[in-house]
């Protein structure tokens, strides 16, 4: 075909495309940038000297203030005066930080809160890993069996008593998925089979189905037995509810709430989209009227108005009041944002789904939910954010979160009146944690937009 | 190919595949498929054409319940389908539907796209899935680009992904749903090659399709729609050749 062709016609001229050449490099270095962008005309000169005149006052004053003119050893407030009348006194906030972070947790105990807090960090950790299987169910586990061991640890009292044997149950198969997952990582890291594995010979001679999962049932059980009969040896002092605070608190109601948010969320959002009437018009209720309805409001009619709705018999410390209605308040607002997400979605995506056969849950599950929230990554993460400004609130119904313990510092005889150094502080602290969210989820962005 | 559904291998060859009788469809007042009656062999490749608006795609997509008709009845395999489960299931063992727009799943790759119906709804093991979805895309000429996003693939690779996907669900019956309009014109063959072997397989396929070659080429018979009605049916040479009616020859004028 080729060869009659070529006989046929003329020869045709060989086309060879222009060798591609470099952009014009007008503006080198960074002295040539400045020179550009900032004096490139008598306007633009003048302003950029203002502006930079105005930047070195505020920045010097500021610096002034809290770093060259600061006191950071005194015993109290007069003391700070009487050194240095106008710079900031660091000495109340750092002979307070303790009571900051913890509240009015037990010194002695507060080791406990440390490593509440670093067995939930570890326990994410091998979501960083890609060798390990299942990376979802890690995640799931966390949200749903790390609050058991949190609660025992920062709670304490003897094992199985105060809590009830349900929880502990819960502590040990908690903690033995966490064995697990960890074993499981070192074992693959040395190319070795993982632990769920161990009784896969002894499970496949007694069932025929099923035999990774049961093996890993019976490997899981085995390991909180032992953990059980570990911790039975084992009492921490009891620490009540009340005596929770500081950032430790804010943490708790603020991880709870983002947590929650996502499947609250998700529900409501699939509720409002139902067809059939009666869920609709629930999930449509809850939504607008928490939405329509400020925090703080939501807060005390939790603290409030639930007693009395709810059997004498049952009684609900302030805390578990207060992380229900934060965890019904984030999830009417991310319903919205999922919402959002949804309705994104092309309908040729729902059709190709039902010519698969999947059904409704698989649908949701596999195909739309996945990318719903991954359009919705920048708003679900700007909710996250207000969610963890938001908790500050639960100072004004008498929790002892960080606010209200930095508000408690300027009541000490010692540090009388010293309001705004405290304040300073917590602005810097969530400033580095809400600033360390929105990088993450930019990050996260980048890296799930590799795909599109 | 070989079907999972026992009692659908038992029927002769020369089977009645899809029986349309009498499918009447409004959208509101607007009267799209008017009194349609169809049979459709089993092995049969049958193209739908017709100027836009005629009703083609609403005809296809309501032989499985994409679209829900008012009155008539479709029956596959001598099976009236409703809206209750069984039919469902039906529908699901027996067809696979190709779309104009591929829908493609943009968050799995081209493997997970193709494996999930086999490893969710079969419950076949990932390593099986995997094999068979990579000896179809094989078949079609992508099996190197497994691994990629549908999004970093052309057109034309998408629609190749989007007929392997359905094919791993093993169907009888295959529903092209105007497969080549949003592609690139250069990028139009690929994907009718990949037809035209899948009809010589035995394939019972419903094509709406502008692409009279193929029609031509392929097709055991072709249907020619017009305002919700089908005008006329038969064989490619009768049809597009010798077209009997005045609408049918003015529409060929138009595309030929």
């Amino acid at each position: 075909m080729d060869d009659l062709n070529v006989k046929n016609q003329p020869a045709l001229k060989q086309f060879v495309p222009t060798p591609p050449r470099p952009p014009r490099k007008s503006e080198r270095g960074i002295l040539g940038t400045i020179r550009h962008r900032c004096f490139n005309s008598i306007g633009n000169s003048l302003l950029t000297l203002c502006v930079a005149t105005v930047l070195f006052y505020l920045v010097k004053h500021v610096l002034d203030w809290a770093v060259f003119n600061a006191v950071f050893i005194a015993d109290n407030r007069r003391q700070c005066m009487d050194i240095s009348p106008d710079g900031a006194c660091w000495a109340g906030v750092i002979s307070w930080f303790n009571g900051l972070i913890y509240g009015r947790f037990p010194v002695d105990e507060q080791w406990r809160v440390n490593i509440g807090v670093l067995l939930g960090l570890v326990w994410l950790l091998p979501l960083m890993s890609k060798r390990i299987a299942l990376r979802n169910f890690i995640l799931l586990s966390w949200i749903g069996l790390y609050p058991f061991v949190g609660a025992y640890l920062f709670l304490g009292g003897r094992f199985g008593e105060e809590l009830g044997l349900v929880h502990g149950a819960m502590t040990c198969l908690a903690l033995a998925f966490l064995t697990i997952i960890y074993a499981n990582w070192i074992l693959s890291v040395l190319g070795k089979k993982g632990l769920n594995e161990l009784f896969v010979p002894l499970v496949s001679r007694l069932v025929e189905r099923r035999i990774h999962l049961l093996s890993f049932v019976a490997v899981w059980l085995l390991v909180a037995l032992v953990i059980a009969l570990g911790l039975s040896q084992v009492s921490l002092e009891p620490v009540p509810i009340e005596r929770w605070g500081g950032l430790f608190l804010t943490f708790i109601i603020a991880g709870f709430a983002i947590t929650m948010a996502i499947p609250v969320g998700v529900i409501l959002a699939l509720g409002r989209r139902s067809k059939l009437p009666v869920i609709h018009w629930l999930s449509m209720t809850v939504i607008e009227l928490v939405r329509s309805v400020p925090l703080i409001t939501v807060l005390f009619m939790a603290v409030t108005l639930l007693p009395i709705f709810l059997p004498a018999d049952m009684e609900f410390n302030k805390l578990t009041q207060v992380l229900v209605a934060v965890c019904l308040f984030a999830g009417a607002y991310m319903a919205e944002n999922i919402r959002g997400g949804l309705q994104a979605i092309p309908k040729g995506q729902y059709e190709a789904a039902a010519t698969l056969g999947l059904g409704y849950l698989h649908t949701m599950v596999l195909i739309i939910l996945p990318q719903a929230l991954r359009m919705m990554i920048p708003n679900i993460m700007t909710s996250f954010i207000s969610l963890l400004k938001d908790t500050t609130l639960v100072s004004i119904i008498g929790l002892f979160d960080i606010m209200l313990m930095a508000r408690n510092i300027a009541n000490d005889k010692d540090w009388v009146g010293m309001h705004t150094e405290p304040l300073v502080m917590i602005s810097v602290l969530f400033f580095i944690l809400c600033y360390s969210m929105s990088q993450y989820s930019l990050n996260l962005e980048k890296r799930l937009k590799v795909d599109r | 190919m070989t079907t999972s559904s026992g009692n659908l291998a038992q029927k002769s060859v020369t089977e009645t595949a899809i029986k349309i009788d009498n499918l009447n469809k409004w959208y509101g007042d607007h009267h799209v498929l008017k009194d349609v009656s169809l049979d459709i062999s089993e092995g049969e490749i049958m193209v739908v054409c017709g100027p836009s608006g005629s009703g083609k795609s609403t005809l296809i997509r309501s032989l499985n319940h994409l679209e829900e008709y008012q009155e008539g009845v479709v029956s596959v395999f001598g099976q009236p389908l409703s809206r209750d489960r069984q039919s469902h299931k039906i529908i699901h063992q027996t067809m696979g539907m190709v779309f104009q727009n591929f829908n493609l799943f943009p968050h799995l790759t081209v493997l997970q796209n193709c494996t999930l119906g086999l490893t969710w709804l079969r419950k076949m093991s990932e390593r099986d899935a995997d094999k068979m979805v990579m000896r179809l895309l094989d078949r079609v000429g992508i099996a190197h680009l497994a691994t990629r996003y549908p999004g970093q693939l052309s057109g034309g690779q998408q629609q190749r992904v989007a007929i392997s996907r359905s094919l791993a669900m093993e169907p009888k019956i295959m529903l092209f749903d105007e497969p080549t309009s949003a592609l690139d014109p250069e990028m139009v063959k690929e994907v009718l090659d990949v037809m035209i072997d899948l009809a010589k397989t035995g394939m019972t396929m419903v094509c709406v399709t502008h692409e009279m070659q193929f029609a031509r080429q392929v097709a055991d018979r072709v249907v020619f729609m017009a305002d919700g009605e089908i005008i006329e049916v038969g064989p490619p040479e009768q049809v597009l050749v010798n077209p009997q009616w005045d609408r049918t020859r003015e529409f060929l004028q138009h595309v030929l």
